[in-house]
């Protein structure tokens, strides 16, 4: 990709409490309107990294450049172009909708006709119901989630940062959450979205799998996959009454396997070795080769790292 | 990129409803400085009236029940005979009366030989555990003394013969006459102060949860993540407490001049930019407060420590501020409440020209600026816990 596409760019960035390393050593670069997913459990320093990008905690070490200018010594110029949607609910709670798209709206210098013409555009095209009469706090969880996001939106700005978005809403409300952010990037924004819900990462340009404040795989999801599973992974059917003996003789040939339902899942650079290690529980199991999915992949590449 | 005044008129707008919206606290605000006053207006009199005194009179002639009579009439002092010496201790003992008042045998026979060397006395045994009242009691003991002493003296002309006999029985007495507040009554003296302990209690707590509560419900990362700055939260969180704390100025005005019919003789403007520039202060205190605990529960603690504690104990309104030691006079000069205090009982009480004030409101207004700075510099702009 072109270099002056580049965006965002993180170089050698940590950020330390106190002993603790929440982000160490990280680098990537994010590209002019792509989606960037950032993927990993709880804790692993996603948050953080996204914090730091918006200018909201200083590094500790490392830079964090939005278009050649750093982010820590020019917040006044960036913050305007920057939307930021919290993990934590962040609207106040005891004003209604409209009282909070007035507030946000206005602290970008928007008259209330653009706030309410934009607010209005976008809880059309989220699906929210006009000028809830009630304080946010009586909204739904999803609901308050949607006037979140458009809150964030409202001034139209051209980098997106949305922190878990979708976490605790339903799948309609997925849905049309992810609807919205392809349509940005459409539009040319960059949107950088962080989640835990691996069939998420599908919609995602690229995507940054982080793990303990590292980053350990990067990359579109085929790059990822081809990546981490040169060979397809294969999914072993079998009967119950073997899956100790099974898993057992698996792990004595040195190959790695994961229960997913009635099936093991292994993943097995050589046909041949795996054929040996079932050999003595013939005719009670199948192999068959699967597609992997990011889930295969993350958790390859996290069994990767601990291995090393 | 500078100070927007769009911005911070848009923190305010947004305070002002979060105001509008909590009923309970708006209620507190507007009760509160009703119950103060109610409270300390009604019910706290600071004024020692019918104070019960055993008497013992070994004289019994008619110029000490004319001396009994005269101390009666004062109002001050209840009087109870008794009879015998035990009955006098046990009076004392009993705490059925705080005070004894012994007349010696002769001292009607003194009052009229009116011999300098051989005068005529009375003795007070008050009960010391009460000091206040004790000392209460001796100097309106004095009073007594003096009124009797005319009052002998026009009964009997001989007395006040000469020049040199009325020189002899008044002489050597301190004469005290109180100013501005001639009856010392205690209500004249606690209503008007009564607003620098309200205001200043009410407004740092309204403002010291403001800030706090932002970062607790999480807004504040996202303000963070806007173009509004510190000063821009400040000043827009200032401006509704302010309206709101001065609402609370009036009603404790109109209580004080209405209720308790308390006189207002200085000037009602100087008394108003003082009120302005002394909430000021107190709302920007609590903003310090909230800016740098960043929890509603530590930022309410510290709010009543620092709200209440000063106010009461170091700004002269309980204890009077000319009798502390040195150290102490030169602390409590630290505090706003001590100035306004000041302020605000003599603009109550005396028309002194409010220039005679000027060192008290430079200081409500170098400790507002201060804690305004202070609460826009220690404005943290990053989540870092």
């Amino acid at each position: 990709m072109n270099k002056t596409d580049i965006v965002i760019s993180v170089k050698d960035l940590t950020v330390s409490f106190g002993s603790f390393k929440a982000v160490d050593g990280v680098s990537f670069d994010v590209h002019r309107g792509e989606i960037f997913g950032f993927l990993g459990a709880n804790g692993a320093g996603k948050t953080t990294t996204i914090r730091t990008i918006c200018g909201i905690l200083n590094p500790s070490a490392g830079s964090v450049t939005v278009d050649g200018q750093d982010v820590s010594r020019s917040t006044a110029v960036l913050k305007p172009r920057i939307g930021y949607m919290s993990q934590k609910f962040t609207l106040y709670p005891d004003l209604t909708v409209h009282e909070n798209m007035r507030f946000a709206g206005s602290l970008y210098a928007m008259s209330p006709k653009q706030i309410d013409e934009r607010s209005r555009k976008l809880m059309e095209f989220i699906g929210l119901p006009q000028n809830l009469p009630d304080p946010v706090s009586h909204l739904s969880g999803g609901v308050k989630q949607m006037a979140a996001l458009a809150s964030a939106l409202l001034h139209d700005p051209e980098l997106v940062f949305l922190d878990e978005p979708t976490a605790g809403t339903s799948p309609q409300t997925r849905a049309a959450f992810w609807a919205l952010i392809r349509r940005l990037a459409e539009m040319g924004k960059t949107v950088f979205v962080t989640t835990h819900y691996m069939d998420e990462a599908e919609y995602c340009g690229r995507i940054a799998l982080m793990e303990r404040g590292k980053i350990i795989a990067l990359g579109t999801p085929q790059e990822l996959k081809e990546e981490f599973f040169p060979v397809k992974p294969l999914e072993i059917s079998f009967s119950a009454t073997v899956q100790h003996e099974l898993r057992e003789a698996l792990k004595q040939a040195g190959i790695v396997s994961a229960v997913f339902g009635n099936n093991l899942r292994v993943r097995a650079s050589d046909r041949a070795v795996l054929d040996r290690a079932c050999a003595p529980f013939a005719g009670q199991f199948d192999v068959r080769e699967v597609p992997p999915t990011l889930e295969d992949v993350f958790l390859q590449a996290v069994s990767g790292r601990e291995n090393k | 990129m500078n100070f927007s005044w769009r911005r911070a008129k848009s923190v305010a707008y947004k305070e002002y409803k979060h105001i509008l919206r909590d009923p309970f606290t708006l209620a507190v605000t507007l009760i509160l400085p009703m119950i103060f006053v109610g409270m300390f207006g009604f019910v706290i009199d600071l004024d020692y009236k019918h104070m019960r005194v055993a008497v013992r009179d070994n004289d019994q002639t008619s110029v000490s029940r004319r001396f009994l009579q005269e101390m009666a009439s004062s109002g001050y002092f209840d009087l109870s005979p008794v009879h015998t010496p035990a009955a006098a201790d046990r009076a004392l003992e009993q705490n059925a009366s705080p005070a004894l008042l012994v007349i010696k045998r002769g001292f009607g026979r003194n009052i009229r030989a009116a011999n300098p060397e051989k005068p005529a006395q009375v003795q007070l045994l008050a009960d010391g555990t009460d000091n206040v009242q004790a000392s209460i009691m001796g100097s309106y003991m004095q009073g007594v003394v003096q009124k009797a002493n005319a009052v002998f003296m026009r009964d009997n002309p001989e007395l006040a013969g000469g020049a040199e006999g009325a020189a002899r029985l008044a002489g050597g007495q301190i004469r005290s006459r109180f100013l501005f507040n001639p009856e010392l009554n205690s209500r004249w003296f606690i209503v008007p102060a009564l607003s620098t302990i309200i205001i200043g209690f009410l407004a740092i707590v309204l403002t010291a949860l403001t800030v706090a509560k932002e970062w607790e419900n999480g807004s504040m990362e996202l303000l963070l993540s806007t173009p509004v700055r510190p000063s821009e939260i400040v000043l827009g969180k200032l401006v509704p407490y302010f309206v709101l704390t001065f609402l609370d100025v009036l009603v404790v005005f109109v209580l004080a001049v209405y209720v308790f019919r308390i006189p207002f003789l200085g000037s009602f403007l100087f008394y108003m930019a003082a009120c302005w520039v002394y909430i000021t202060g107190a709302l920007a205190l609590g903003l310090v407060i909230s800016v740098v605990t960043r929890q509603q529960q530590a930022a309410i603690q510290f709010a009543f420590a620092v709200g209440l504690l000063p106010s009461f104990i170091f700004s002269g309104f309980i204890f009077p501020i000319e009798n502390m030691p040195a150290f102490f006079q030169y602390f409590t000069a630290l505090f706003p409440q001590r100035w306004f205090l000041l302020i605000s009982r003599t603009v109550f009480l005396s028309d002194a020209a409010p220039a005679t004030l000027a060192a008290a409101f430079g200081a409500i207004g170098l400790f507002a600026a201060a804690m305004i700075l202070l609460a826009v510099h220690k404005f943290k702009t990053d989540v870092e816990p």
